[in-house]
């Protein structure tokens, strides 16, 4: 069966908070998973005393099994491949140069 | 910190209010009603009238009614004339209090200031707090002649929480001066004038005790241990016999350094010597705890990668996902756990935030 590593939604309505799993494809999204490798909090907060209104995200991950399961045909879903290429794990998949260097379609003439 | 304050307005009657009583008493253009000035910014409902606060204003002993009204004014209540016979006798004294507050609970004659604001209530007591010059000479020692948190806590006895809240208060109030930010003083001076102040000086009381000592209660419980006569039982000992984690009440104390000191001049000591080495073992101390702290911080640091978005600051914390205990439900574990209630919806467990960050 295909192994994911995806978000499980956990957290209360309008405050959510996500636990990063390995599972099987078509299990539900909250069942208990193979392996819990780390959490994202995607609301983001400013530090306290900081006055400069920089936000920030605060994420756990545990790298050596995110690079396991990867390393074992684990496919990440597109938020996750966002989160893992930012600490190397992965190529990034959506960066804004990608787009680009797609080939522009030709401009028709009047 | 909690406060220490519980006064009551109602019952007080100080230098303040007794100025705008005296000031409210000469005729006034406003009609004959001395109160109409501040009326006319808030509504004509009488509720706002009759507070406590504001009947030791009035002049008048009779109810007013709005201009409007073709009511007839109620006569007193018996409880209002008794009141006002009461600020024609005894109540005088209240009018002059010179200084400090003065409390109704201090009426019967004795000279002893006993702070209680409720007369029925005599073990209730307004607990002093630190005057604005005793909280500017804790900032100057700490700020300006780098004087150790600790020693001054001891010097002054004012506990080491409250040095380092009256620090962080004094410097967001210098800081709001630098920033041309209005500061609430006539909120301030009112609130100041209705509680006693303490000014640290050496001939009133201490203001509190820093030398407490929390008792562990396995140290409450009677045990037998048999010792030899010759043997030199000290309180280190009988600490060891309570339990292996139980600390002797010399380490125990919130500036176990005051015992050094004592100890010291007891051995005969020059005092300003002793005083110094005091001084440096509070130093001392407290480079350890930053230190401490700084390496805390740092080896934080060195877990974490940051990675800068534009939007965001994505921090990403290592952490190592096999530490979740036999069962998969270790409390240390990371995330969300599975098969056990959320904490949320467990009971009788405190929700409300102990912390803040």
């Amino acid at each position: 069966m295909v192994m994911k590593i995806r978000l499980a939604r956990f957290g209360r309505t309008n405050s959510p908070f996500y636990n990063i799993v390995v599972t099987h494809a078509r299990t539900a999204r909250n069942s208990r998973p193979l392996e819990v490798i780390g959490t994202y909090d995607p609301v983001p907060k400013k530090d306290s005393y900081d006055t400069s209104g920089r936000l920030h995200k605060d994420i756990k991950l545990d790298t050596t099994r995110a690079q396991y399961w990867i390393g074992v045909g684990a496919q990440p879903t597109d938020t996750v491949w966002r989160l893992l290429s930012m600490v190397g794990i992965l190529e990034p998949k959506f960066r804004p140069s990608a787009a680009e260097n797609q080939p522009k379609p030709p401009v028709a003439k009047a | 910190m909690p406060p220490r304050i519980r006064s009551s307005p109602g019952l007080l009657l100080n230098r303040a209010e007794t100025s705008v009583l005296l000031h409210n008493a000469q005729p006034s253009p406003a009609a004959g009603r001395p109160w109409a000035a501040a009326a006319t910014t808030s509504s004509s409902s009488s509720s706002s009238h009759y507070s406590p606060q504001c009947v030791s204003l009035l002049p008048q002993h009779h109810q007013q009614t709005s201009s409007f009204s073709t009511t007839a004014s109620r006569d007193l209540s018996r409880n209002r004339t008794k009141f006002w016979a009461f600020l024609k006798k005894e109540g005088r004294d209240f009018k002059n209090a010179p200084g400090e507050p003065k409390y109704l609970g201090d009426l019967k004659g004795s000279k002893e200031k006993r702070h209680a604001p409720f007369p029925n209530n005599p073990t209730y007591k307004s607990e002093p707090v630190l005057s604005d010059v005793a909280r500017e000479t804790i900032w100057r020692e700490i700020m300006k002649q780098g004087m150790p948190l600790k020693a001054v806590s001891a010097k002054y006895s004012v506990d080491m929480r409250r040095v380092a809240a009256v620090v962080r208060m004094k410097e967001i109030e210098r800081q709001w001066e630098a920033d041309h930010k209005p500061k609430a003083l006539p909120y301030a001076k009112a609130i100041t004038s209705m509680v006693p102040q303490h000014s640290l000086s050496e001939r009133e009381q201490p203001f509190e005790p820093v030398n407490d000592v929390h008792v562990h209660s396995y140290t409450q419980q009677q045990l037998f241990w048999p010792a030899s006569e010759s043997r030199e039982f000290t309180r280190k000992d009988a600490a060891e016999a309570f339990g292996e984690h139980i600390l002797p009440p010399d380490e125990k104390m919130r500036i176990p350094e005051l015992m050094q000191l004592e100890k010291d001049i007891n051995a005969g000591v020059e005092k300003h010597e002793a005083y110094k080495s005091f001084l440096d073992a509070t130093r001392e101390s407290e480079l350890q705890i930053a230190n401490r702290e700084r390496t805390r911080l740092m080896k934080e640091e060195a877990n974490k990668t940051r990675v800068d978005s534009g939007r965001f600051e994505f921090r990403f914390e290592r952490f190592n996902a096999d530490n979740v205990g036999k069962n998969g439900r270790a409390r240390k574990a990371v995330g969300w756990r599975y098969g056990v209630p959320f904490s949320d919806r467990r009971r009788a467990e405190v929700k409300i935030p102990t912390k803040m960050e």
